[in-house]
C-alpha cells in the first residue's frame, strides 16, 4: 500500500533494455530514468516500441508467444524480470489503463472492488471506503454513487476509462501506466482523463502513451520521444517540444512525419 | 483526383453495374431457393410426426405404465429412463467437459501434440455414436463389469457428449475478449483468479448451452445406449435405489427402435406418439438452452 513517503528520484530505471518478439527486435537498447511523481509521456510514430517499453514495465509482453527482454529495468529497486520475482506483485504496484477502456461486465461497485477483495481481503464497510476513495480519486464518484450497483458496461465511454482508472487505484498502484487511454474518447471526455492524469501525479509515477502530441505537452513533465525502437531523446516536455536537440524529434514534434 | 472519365469508359461502367446487379439477383434466388427446401423438408419431418403422433399424446399415456406386452398403457418409464440418463450423464460431463475445455483454452499452449488432441476432439465430435456404443459394451459393461445399466449408459453417453463439450466450452472461453483477460492480469490477478472471476462468468452462458445441447442430443441417441443401458421389456418397478444404477432402463430413443423393430406387433400410434414425446423433450432442452443465453445476456448488459 502507498504511505505517502517519499520515494528515491528514480521510480524506473532502464539500462541498454531490447526486447524482441521473435527475431524482430521491438527496443534496441533503451536507457533512461524515470522520475517519481511525474508524468512521462512516450511518444511516437506507430510500430516505435513505445508500447512494448511500456508492457515490458508491468510484464504484460509475457502474454505474447516468442517475447524475450535482455538488458537491465528496475522498478523501485527490484528487477521485474528477475528469476522468482513475484509477477502479481509487481502488477500490484504497476497499474494499468488501456487504450481501449474495458470494464468487466459487473456492476461498477464489483468492478472496483474486485482487485482490494482478491488482493486483501477487505470486505463490507472497509471495502465500500476504499472503492469509494478510488472512484473519488479517478474523479467518478459523482456520476456514479447512485448507480453504483449498474453495471460498468451502462457507463458512456469516458466514464468506463475512468472506472478502469478507478479499478486499478483501487489495488494501490505506485506506478500508473496508460497505454493511449484517452485515443477511443471524445474531446471533452479526453480533458476529463487529462484533468485527471495531471492530479494523479501528486501520488504516483504516471507513464502515458499517445499519439496526440498536444497532450504529452499538455499533461507531461517528461517526455521520451521513441522511433524505430530507439530512445532518440528524452528530457523534459518544455525543452523536448520547444527547442529539441535531435533533428528527427524536430522534424517529429513539428509535425514533418509520422 | 478530378480525372475525367471518358464517355466510352462511363458507358461500359453502366454495362457492368447492370451485370453485377443481375448476378446479385441471381445469388438472391438460389439463397432463397435452398432456404424454402430447408424449410420445407423441416415442415415436413415436424408435421408427419406431429399428424401422426399427437393424437395418441394424452395424460395416460405420459403417466402410465405399458401394459400387454408394451402394445398398449403409456411410456412412463421412457421417459423417467430417459431423464435419469440425461441428468447422470450432465453429472459426468459437467466437470470433466468444462475442466477439459478450460485446460485447452487456457493451459494446453500451441504444441503439435495439443494440436493433435485438438483434431482428434473434433474427429471424436463427428464419431457415429454406436461407435461409442461399442466401446462402452467392450470397456464399461464388460471389462468394467457393470454390465448392462444405468451407470454403463451414463459412462457412454458422457463420453459421447464430452468432446462437443470441450470444444464448446473452449471457443466460450476463447470468444471472452483478451482486453477483459488483460483487464484482470494487469490488476495483478493470478491466471486462475482471472479465469475463476472475469473469463468462466463470461463464458458461462456459451458453456452451458454447450453442456445442455450436447447431453440433449445424447438424449436423443439410440445407439450407445442399445448396447450398454437399454432394455425394452420394462417390468414397470419404478423405485429407486442404488440398485437402479447397476440395472438396464427403458428409455425413449431405445423403445422407438426396438418398437418399430418388432414389425407390427406395436400400434403405429404408440411409436409416432413416442416420437413426439423424444422430440418435445430435445425441443424442451433446446428452450433449456436459449433461456440460459438470453438470461445471462441481458445480465451482462443490464442497466
Amino acid at each position: 500500500m502507498n504511505n505517502g513517503t517519499p520515494l528515491e528520484d528514480y521510480v524506473i530505471s532502464a539500462r541498454n533494455l531490447r526486447a524482441f518478439y521473435g527475431n524482430q527486435e521491438a527496443l534496441k537498447g533503451v536507457g533512461c530514468q524515470v522520475a517519481g511523481r511525474r508524468v512521462t509521456s512516450l511518444i511516437g510514430p506507430s510500430g516505435c516500441g513505445k508500447s512494448t517499453f511500456l508492457r515490458c514495465l508491468n510484464r504484460m509482453n509475457d502474454r505474447i508467444p516468442g517475447f524475450r527482454i535482455d538488458g537491465d529495468l528496475r522498478i523501485m529497486g527490484a528487477d521485474p524480470y528477475a528469476k522468482g520475482a513475484d509477477l502479481m506483485k509487481l502488477r500490484r504496484q504497476v497499474g494499468m489503463v488501456f487504450q481501449k477502456p474495458n470494464p468487466f461486465p459487473m456492476t461498477i461497485f464489483e468492478n472496483v472492488a474486485i482487485g482490494p477483495k482478491l488482493h486483501y481481503g477487505l470486505k463490507g464497510s472497509e471495502l465500500e471506503g476504499v472503492v469509494e476513495e478510488a472512484l473519488k480519486e479517478a474523479a467518478l464518484w459523482g456520476e456514479v454513487r447512485d448507480v453504483l450497483t449498474k453495471s460498468g458496461l451502462s457507463l458512456s465511454g469516458g466514464q468506463q476509462q475512468r472506472l478502469c482508472i478507478a479499478r486499478m487505484l483501487a489495488v494501490r498502484p505506485e506506478v500508473l501506466l496508460m497505454d493511449e487511454p484517452c485515443s477511443a474518447l471524445d474531446p471533452i471526455s479526453t480533458a476529463k482523463i487529462e484533468e485527471l492524469i495531471v492530479a494523479l501525479k501528486e501520488r504516483h509515477t504516471l507513464l502515458v502513451v499517445t499519439h496526440n502530441l498536444q497532450q504529452a505537452e499538455r499533461i507531461s513533465d517528461y517526455t521520451a520521444f521513441f522511433m524505430f525502437g530507439e530512445l532518440v531523446e528524452y528530457g523534459q516536455s518544455t525543452q523536448l517540444f520547444g527547442s529539441p536537440v535531435k533533428s528527427e524529434t524536430q522534424d517529429y514534434v513539428s509535425g514533418r512525419f509520422g | 483526383m478530378a480525372t475525367v472519365i471518358d464517355k466510352a469508359k462511363r458507358e461500359g461502367l453502366e454495362a457492368r453495374d447492370a451485370q453485377r446487379a443481375r448476378s446479385s439477383r441471381r445469388y438472391l434466388g438460389l439463397l432463397t431457393g435452398a432456404a424454402v427446401v430447408t424449410f420445407l423438408l423441416i415442415v415436413g419431418i415436424i408435421g408427419t410426426i406431429l399428424i401422426k403422433g399427437l393424437p395418441s399424446i394424452n395424460w395416460a399415456f405420459l403417466s402410465d405404465l405399458p401394459r400387454e406386452g408394451m402394445t398398449a398403457g403409456g411410456i412412463w418409464p421412457m421417459i423417467r429412463g430417459s431423464l435419469l440418463l440425461m441428468f447422470g450423464t450432465m453429472l459426468v460431463v459437467l466437470p470433466v467437459g468444462v475442466l477439459g475445455g478450460i485446460y485447452m483454452a487456457e493451459y494446453a499452449g500451441e504444441s503439435r501434440f495439443v494440436g493433435l488432441i485438438r483434431s482428434s476432439l473434433v474427429s471424436l465430435a463427428a464419431t457415429p455414436s454406436i461407435v461409442y456404443g461399442l466401446f462402452g459394451l467392450a470397456v464399461f459393461v464388460l471389462a468394467w463389469k457393470l454390465g448392462t445399466s444405468l451407470m454403463a449408459g451414463w459412462l457412454t453417453l458422457a463420453l459421447f457428449s464430452l468432446p462437443v463439450v470441450i470444444i464448446t466450452t473452449e471457443s466460450a472461453i476463447r470468444a471472452v475478449p483478451e482486453s477483459l483477460v488483460e483487464g484482470g492480469l494487469a490488476l495483478g490477478l493470478s491466471k486462475g483468479q482471472t479465469i475463476r472471476k472475469i473469463v468462466l462468468p463470461n463464458a458461462a452462458s456459451g458453456i452451458a448451452t454447450g453442456i445442455v445441447l450436447s447431453t440433449g442430443r445424447a438424449a436423443g441417441e439410440a445407439p450407445p445406449i442399445l448396447l450398454t443401458a437399454g432394455i425394452y421389456y420394462s417390468t414397470g418397478q419404478l423405485e429407486m435405489n442404488l440398485e437402479t444404477l447397476r440395472k438396464p432402463v427403458a428409455n425413449l430413443p431405445y423403445h422407438l427402435a426396438e418398437g418399430y423393430r418388432q414389425g407390427g406387433v406395436i400400434p403405429e400410434s404408440i411409436i409416432w406418439g413416442t416420437c413426439v414425446v423424444l422430440m418435445g423433450l430435445v425441443l424442451l432442452i433446446n428452450l433449456g438452452a436459449i433461456l440460459v443465453r438470453a438470461r445471462s445476456r441481458a445480465r451482462s448488459l443490464q442497466s
